[in-house]
């Protein structure tokens, strides 16, 4: 039981009052009446100004009781009052009551920015993220010459759309006019590990395929990616992937399309079509962990078109309504000590790819088509010396697809400067070498990135 | 039927995450998180982390395997203030797992209790990798430890009301251990009081508010921004003016520079890590605290 605030006092008052009588008798014997008698009004003094104090102390307790009893909880339970009595927390001092002020006026003066910033933004909460991304190349081509390339200014805007999925475009403005490089719907809450994506988009083929041109590693796509898959691998359909639920890394996608590549030309994208001459792709990839530091990625991917519509390039006829096989087998080393990832680090990437279609090997009035299988690879190795300089060297060798003219050879030295995460400078030089042509080529790119930023998965 | 039972096996094999179905599967970012969740799930949680403590929170590389363990997850504890920007939100993504994506039940997020510290007021890239919601390493101050098992806490009986008794009582024993380990921090570093300390990334903001030490800048130019010669210049200039007693590098920033400018400027230079597990001494949450205060104060009382 919790005690009476009043009963204390008085207790005290009364043993201070029996304690100085007792005393009072026992010192009565060797002492004279007079000196007795002003010890007795000492005393009698003394015990005045006590009750007098102890009758301020009441007071003040009770104003305090007044002051600061909680009023009865509503929802305490009425079964247990001796209960909620026992528990309830002491009453806090006139001090305790100043110190939770004080704290409670500093924390909300410490979390006043914050709160403000969040106002200052509310109007906007369910704008998407935007971003864009200018990049532009200073070039010197031995055989062609110098140029100020406004290579592109990219807007990227990103939302959830509900809960069950999320969308992005990406518009690119170029010197041909503004596109519509991606706009796609990907589901976020399909079960079964299940991913769908539509729209159009970069289709899961391969791994730099799929990077816009600002972020590939070195300036330019290598040459094998543009010819065989007709640079980025953009497509207009419809993406199923799936994550297999193993404790390995393992994902399958698979893909129809009209076509891919943004600057395949061989295909029709704006037309209906036969189901026969949709492109088709299964894409089974993982990722092997060979420890905390050192990884690969690897991935196979096959691009089918059962029929490819007659079409002529460079004066030259293919497709034949026969297939088009595009097969791509993607390698990707990393070495990113841990502790150092930010500015250590090691990068091998390599792209084998073969295509197989039907070429006119004749001639226009007496077609003789044949299957012509080409191969291509680019391969790169880049290192990571510090937070600012990535220097990298890639290797690009093709066949041509038709095989009627040479292979095209470059070796690609460059060197990248991040200025920051969100801006950077990089130099290359290309030696390219194909059997009518060798040159020299020399490139300075600068890109920078303005606004929302993602770290992709894809670009990884 | 030898096909059929090569099938089964292999998928068995790879298949093995099942040993653990019963108990609750958490995907923590830190260790400081992980440690503080085995210590309020007990035997009903198994936690992974995803950085191991020696990672910079800002550059933990996105590897798919973690996309695995995330996808198993039932629930995912972060350090919140968008400190996991640069990996987490595409990792989720990858891991197709609608119960820990942001804001779902399963993504318990450890800042929601803290009251950040440098909250911008006005966000510009011109001002460096801002975090617009505050600093995010406030796991290295003790007090918003225990605001970030709070979190968790609540985070997991949300997730699992039938077992929010259980929690509740993990998290008071561990809270009472914290407030004895910061009882004796508060009295052990005294010394620290004043002193004036330069870190590489504004990693140390908390520690120094916990410890009444004053941040005097950074060598970063900006949070995120590598530093120019004259920035440096700068920074020394100022650290010999404001007389400056340490410099800290966070032992996952390189060496050289730090040292120059601790030898510059006559400062002691000083190696912590920033999460539990950052080095072999710091195997937990309490032991990393306990590590970073006894080695600030060996550097300020003129020890090694």
């Amino acid at each position: 039981m919790r005690s009476n605030g009043r009963s204390r006092p008085l207790t005290r008052a009364g043993l201070a009052l029996i304690i100085v009588l007792l005393l009072g008798v026992a010192r009565t014997d060797g002492q004279s009446v007079e000196e007795l008698q002003q010890e007795l009004k000492a005393m009698k003094t003394q015990l005045q100004q006590l009750q007098k104090k102890m009758e301020k102390q009441e007071e003040l307790i009770e104003t305090l009781s007044k002051q600061k009893t909680p009023a009865p909880a509503l929802a305490a339970p009425a079964a247990a009052p001796t209960a909620a009595v026992v528990a309830a927390p002491p009453t806090p001092s006139a001090e305790q009551e100043q110190l939770e002020k004080r704290v409670t006026e500093n924390i909300i003066q410490k979390i006043q920015p914050s709160l403000a910033a969040a106002n200052k933004t509310f109007p906007a909460q369910f704008n998407p993220a935007i971003g864009l991304i200018i990049d532009t190349v200073g070039s010197y081509q031995e055989n062609g010459g110098g140029n100020f390339e406004f290579r592109s200014a990219e807007i990227g805007i990103s939302a959830n759309i509900d809960p069950f999925a999320r969308g992005y475009a990406i518009f690119n403005g170029t010197n041909d006019g503004v596109e519509v490089e991606e706009a796609a719907i990907v589901t976020t809450s399909l079960p079964y590990n299940l991913t769908v994506k539509g729209g159009r988009f970069f289709a899961d083929f391969g791994r730099l395929s799929k990077f816009h041109d600002h972020d590939l590693p070195f300036v330019n796509r290598p040459q094998v990616l543009d010819t065989f898959v007709g640079g980025e691998s953009q497509a207009d359909g419809v993406e199923l992937s799936y994550l297999a639920p193993l404790d390995q890394y393992l994902t399958l996608t698979l893909g129809a399309y009209n076509k891919m590549g943004a600057d395949n030309t061989q295909v029709d994208n704006n037309v209906p079509r036969a189901l026969s001459r949709f492109t088709y792709l299964v894409h089974p990839a993982t990722f092997i962990n060979l420890n905390d530091s050192n990884s690969i990625d690897l991935g196979l991917n096959l691009a089918y078109t059962p029929r490819v519509e007659t079409f002529t390039t460079d004066d030259m006829e293919a497709g034949n309504n026969k297939g088009r096989y595009l097969a791509d087998l993607d390698i990707t080393f990393r070495y990113v000590p841990l502790s150092q990832a930010q500015y250590r680090g090691l990068i091998w990437g390599t792209e084998l790819l073969f295509n197989g279609e039907d070429w006119n090997v004749g001639d226009q009035e007496t077609p003789v088509f044949h299957s012509e299988g080409a191969f291509g690879v680019y391969s790169y190795l880049e290192a990571r010396l510090t937070r600012r300089y990535y220097p990298g060297f890639m290797f690009n060798w093709q066949q041509a697809l038709d095989r009627q003219q040479g292979d095209v050879t470059t070796y690609n030295p460059y060197f990248t400067i991040w200025l920051s995460e969100f801006q950077r400078l990089r130099l290359q030089y290309t030696y390219f070498t194909a059997p009518s042509d060798h040159q020299s080529q020399f490139f300075l790119q600068w890109t920078a990135v303005l606004g929302s930023h993602v770290h992709g998965f894809r670009d990884r | 039927m030898k096909r059929s039972l090569l099938i089964i096996t292999v998928l068995s094999i790879l298949c093995s995450g099942a040993h653990a179905a019963d108990k609750i599967r958490v995907v923590t970012t830190i260790p400081d998180l992980a440690d503080m969740t085995r210590q309020i799930g007990g035997d009903l949680v198994e936690v992974n982390s995803i950085a191991t403590g020696v990672e910079d929170i800002h550059a933990v590389p996105m590897k798919p395997s973690f996309a695995v363990l995330l996808n198993k997850a039932d629930v995912v504890v972060l350090l919140g203030l968008e400190a996991e920007h640069a990996f987490l939100p595409a990792l989720l993504e990858a891991a197709r797992n609608p119960r820990i994506l942001r804001d779902a039940p399963g993504y318990i997020d450890a800042s929601v209790y803290i009251t950040p510290l440098e909250v911008p007021s006005r966000i510009d890239r011109a001002l460096g990798d801002q975090h617009p919601m505050g600093n995010p390493h406030y796991n290295v101050d003790p007090v918003m430890g225990k605001a970030a098992a709070r979190a968790i806490a609540d985070g997991l009986s949300r997730n699992y009301p039938e077992h929010a008794a259980t929690f509740k009582q993990n998290l008071d024993r561990y809270l009472a251990k914290l407030d004895a380990a910061i009882a004796r921090w508060e009295a052990e570093a005294a010394p620290l009081k004043g002193k004036k300390l330069v870190s590489y990334h504004p990693d140390l903001v908390y520690f120094a508010e916990r410890f009444g030490m004053e941040p005097e800048g950074t060598i970063e130019i900006r949070a995120g921004v590598d530093p120019t010669p004259g920035h440096i210049a700068e920074l020394e200039e100022r650290m010999r003016r404001e007389k400056v007693d340490i410099v800290v590098r966070e032992l996952h920033y390189p060496a050289g520079l730090a040292e120059t400018v601790a030898q510059a400027t006559g400062a002691k230079l000083v190696e912590l890590p920033v999460m539990a597990g950052g080095s072999p001494e710091t195997r937990d949450y309490i032991s990393f605290i306990d590590y970073n205060v006894r080695t600030m104060l060996k550097a300020v009382q003129g020890g090694a």
